[in-house]
């Protein structure tokens, strides 16, 4: 059973070239989990919205990537390395294998998919 | 491979509690959705469907008679059959879309069931798991 969440948040980044560029991101979490016989739920909703408070609005709404967080000190963000991030932050937060995928948007024209 | 993804819509109330739990283990355990009074949602389901899509003739009148007309406008714990010993999660919820389905659409195949119960989340089932 795949379960869904979604999260918006605003952030900017300034890219290899020294373009400042912000959105408002739209993330997806999916989980890949069994149903829980007792509860009927693969995970509590409300414990994975707190993992992505505070896993990643936290950390990065109304923030500079490159300024106000420590993962990219040493190179330019892309949407494609931040979605990386934010699997590999989100995965090392949930119990073990539970995420299955996360889509992250920059726009509505563009999503960038990470996969387990 | 072609698959056909179909949308529906139905409105439903619950309330996520088990009748052999306590109060205050129901409302530890799901939180506000344990609010005895119920609530509701509109949901969409989203069903895909492999193998001979153009069979599809028919299909809107399979999916009222046995998921819509069923639902809608129901209280799923106390109005709806399949939920009388089931918790209506939406993970539930979608199992028991996906069983009412999945034998009535020859001859294509049910491949998944995505049930959207809020824009913040949503589940999809594609028959792996038995139902409680």
């Amino acid at each position: 059973m795949l379960i869904t969440r979604r999260l918006e948040f605003s952030a900017s980044y300034r890219d290899r070239k020294g373009a400042t560029h912000g959105h408002n991101w739209e993330l997806e979490v999916t989980l890949d989990g069994p149903v829980n016989p007792e509860t009927g739920m693969v995970i509590d909703l409300k414990e994975l919205k707190e993992v992505m408070e505070r896993e990643v609005e936290a950390r990065f709404d109304h923030r500079s990537l490159n300024d106000d967080t420590p993962y990219f000190r040493d190179r330019a963000p892309t949407p494609e390395s931040f979605a990386e991030l934010v699997f590999a932050l989100l995965d090392a937060a949930l119990p073990t294998r539970l995420l299955h995928r996360i889509r992250l948007s920059p726009t509505h024209d563009v999503t960038i998919e990470v996969q387990r | 491979m072609i698959r056909v993804i179909r949308r529906y819509e139905f409105s439903a109330a619950h309330v996520l509690a088990r009748p052999d739990w306590s109060e205050a283990r129901n409302r530890a355990v799901y939180g506000k959705c344990a609010n005895p009074s119920g609530h509701g949602h509109n949901y969409r389901v989203e069903l895909t469907l492999e193998g001979a899509p153009d069979a599809g003739d028919g299909l809107d009148a399979i999916v009222r008679e046995r998921v819509l007309d069923p639902l809608d406008g129901y209280f799923l714990n106390r109005e709806v059959g399949g939920f009388a010993g089931v918790v209506p999660t939406a993970e539930n919820i979608a199992r028991h879309i996906w069983d009412t389905l999945a034998g009535a659409v020859a001859p294509a195949r049910l491949s998944g069931v995505r049930l959207v119960e809020t824009s913040n989340n949503s589940v999809e089932y594609f028959g792996s798991e038995p139902t409680p």
